[in-house]
C-alpha cells in the first residue's frame, strides 16, 4: 500500500460525509492522478474486507460491504426500506436517465408521478440537481447517497444491467 | 397509483402483450384495441384524470387498428407522429425497459444487500487551547483550592435558587429577547463570577424548558457558546 494511499484511506475513515477528489488532492498535496491511482489502490484492497470505496461522480465514501449488511443493520437497528412497484419505477426512470425532469418521468410511466416523486424525495432517495435549460426551466433530478447505499452499489455504474426485454413466458 | 394491480394504461398494455405471449416488437398493436377496451371497461371508479391517461391510449389502439383495417385511408391533418403505431410501440417498448430495471431495483432492495456509512460525532476532539502546560497550571489552581482552610467554604452561606424560579427567571428574559447567549445567562449579575450551584440550576432549567419546547438550543461549534432561542410558536 502506498503511503498516499494510507493516507486517503485514513481521511475517508474518520470523514462523517463524501469527500471529493479535489479536497483529497488539496489535503493530500499530491498529483489528481497520483490521487485517483491510491483511489484505485483502495478499491482494489477493500475487495477483500467488510468495507467498500463508494464514489458518486467525484465524491467518494467508505461504506460497508453489501454482504455485511444484515449484521450492521442489527447492530444500528435500522429498518429494511420498502418501496411500491409504482415508487420503484419512478426511482428507475430517475437513475437511468439522471438528472431527469418529472415530465420526462410522467411521459415514460404514462401516469401522474407526483405522489411517488415525493415518497422518493421524502426518502432521500432522489434529489434536485438544478434546472433544465429549456421553457419553464424545470427541475431536474437524480439520485443521492442514499439512493447508492440503499441498493447497495459503490457507483451508479454498478447500477444493475437489464438490457432485454422481458420475455413472454414459454409454456406449452 | 395501482388499480386493479395496474400501474397506468402502458402497464395495461403490457400486461395483454404478456398475456398473448407475443412478440412486444413485432405484435400488430391494433390487435389489442379490443382487449384493452374490454379491461378498461371492467376497472370501476377511476379518477377522472386517470381515465383520461387510458382512454387517450385507448384511442390511439383503436385508430392504428382503423388504419389496418383501411390501409387506403389517408392520415388526416391533424394526426401527428404521436398517434403512430410506431410511436406508441416505442413508448411501449421503453416502458417495458423501465419496468425490467424496476424489478431489478426491487430485487435488489429485497435481497437486502444494502451499505452504511459512518455516523458523524464519533471523532472526540479535545477542548480547544488544551495543551499540557494549561492542564498543569489547572491542576496547581486546584492544589491550590484544596490547601485553602475548609472552613471559611463551609459556613460561607451559599445562595439558594430554585429551577422553578430560574425557570421563571429565563422564560421572562426570552420573552423578551429572543435569542440569549448561555454565557451569559450562567452569570447572575453581569460583571459577576459565575458560580457553580447557580450555573446548574441555570442548566436544568433549560434543559427544562427545552423539553417543554419552550426554547431552541443552537451551538455553532463543539465547545462553542450556547444560543438560547424563544421557539416559535406554530
Amino acid at each position: 500500500m502506498t503511503p498516499l494511499a494510507r493516507s486517503v484511506q485514513a481521511v475517508l475513515f474518520v470523514a462523517e460525509k463524501p469527500v471529493s477528489r479535489g479536497e483529497l488532492v488539496r489535503i493530500t498535496g499530491a498529483t489528481p492522478r497520483a490521487v485517483d491511482a491510491a483511489l484505485g489502490e483502495l478499491e482494489a484492497l477493500c475487495e477483500d474486507t467488510g468495507l467498500r470505496l463508494a464514489h458518486d461522480g467525484q465524491d467518494w465514501q467508505i461504506m460497508t460491504s453489501p454482504d455485511a449488511a444484515a449484521y450492521v443493520a442489527a447492530y444500528l437497528g435500522a429498518d429494511r426500506v420498502r418501496l411500491s412497484p409504482a415508487a420503484l419505477e419512478t426511482l428507475a426512470v430517475v437513475a437511468y436517465r439522471q438528472p431527469a425532469t418529472r415530465a420526462e418521468v410522467e411521459a415514460i410511466r404514462g401516469v401522474n408521478c407526483d405522489q411517488t416523486f415525493y415518497t422518493l424525495m421524502q426518502r432521500r432517495l432522489i434529489e434536485e440537481r438544478g434546472r433544465r435549460d429549456a421553457p419553464g426551466r424545470p427541475i431536474l433530478y437524480g439520485t443521492t447517497w442514499e439512493f447508492l447505499e440503499c441498493f447497495g452499489l459503490t457507483s451508479l455504474d454498478e447500477l444493475p444491467r437489464v438490457l432485454t426485454l422481458p420475455e413472454p413466458e414459454m409454456t406449452a | 397509483m395501482a388499480v386493479d394491480g395496474f400501474e397506468g394504461p402502458l402497464d395495461l398494455l403490457l400486461e395483454l402483450v404478456e398475456e398473448k405471449k407475443v412478440d412486444i416488437l413485432t405484435v400488430r398493436l391494433g390487435e389489442l384495441a379490443d382487449g384493452y377496451l374490454a379491461r378498461v371497461r371492467a376497472l370501476d371508479q377511476l379518477p377522472a384524470d386517470e381515465v383520461s391517461s387510458f382512454l387517450s391510449v385507448a384511442s390511439r389502439l383503436v385508430l392504428i387498428k382503423a388504419r389496418s383495417l383501411l390501409p387506403a385511408l389517408e392520415p388526416s391533418a391533424v394526426e401527428d407522429e404521436s398517434e403512430t403505431e410506431a410511436d406508441l410501440r416505442a413508448r411501449l417498448v421503453e416502458y417495458a425497459a423501465v419496468k425490467g430495471r424496476a424489478t431489478a431495483l426491487g430485487d435488489r432492495l429485497r435481497l437486502g444487500e444494502r451499505a452504511f456509512h459512518r455516523e458523524g460525532g464519533t471523532v472526540e476532539l479535545p477542548p480547544r487551547g488544551g495543551d499540557t502546560s494549561a492542564l498543569a497550571a489547572a491542576w496547581t489552581k486546584v492544589l491550590t483550592l484544596a490547601a485553602r482552610p475548609r472552613d471559611e467554604e463551609l459556613v460561607a452561606p451559599g445562595d439558594r435558587y430554585s429551577v422553578e424560579q430560574r425557570t421563571a427567571e429565563i422564560e421572562t428574559l426570552i420573552a423578551q429577547h429572543e435569542a440569549l447567549s448561555f454565557a451569559t445567562l450562567l452569570v447572575r449579575v453581569p460583571g459577576e463570577r459565575a458560580t457553580l450551584g447557580f450555573a446548574i440550576v441555570t442548566f436544568i432549567a433549560l434543559l427544562d424548558l427545552y423539553r417543554r419546547a419552550a426554547i431552541d438550543l443552537e451551538q455553532d461549534e463543539l465547545f462553542g457558546d450556547i444560543t438560547v432561542r424563544r421557539k416559535a410558536r406554530a
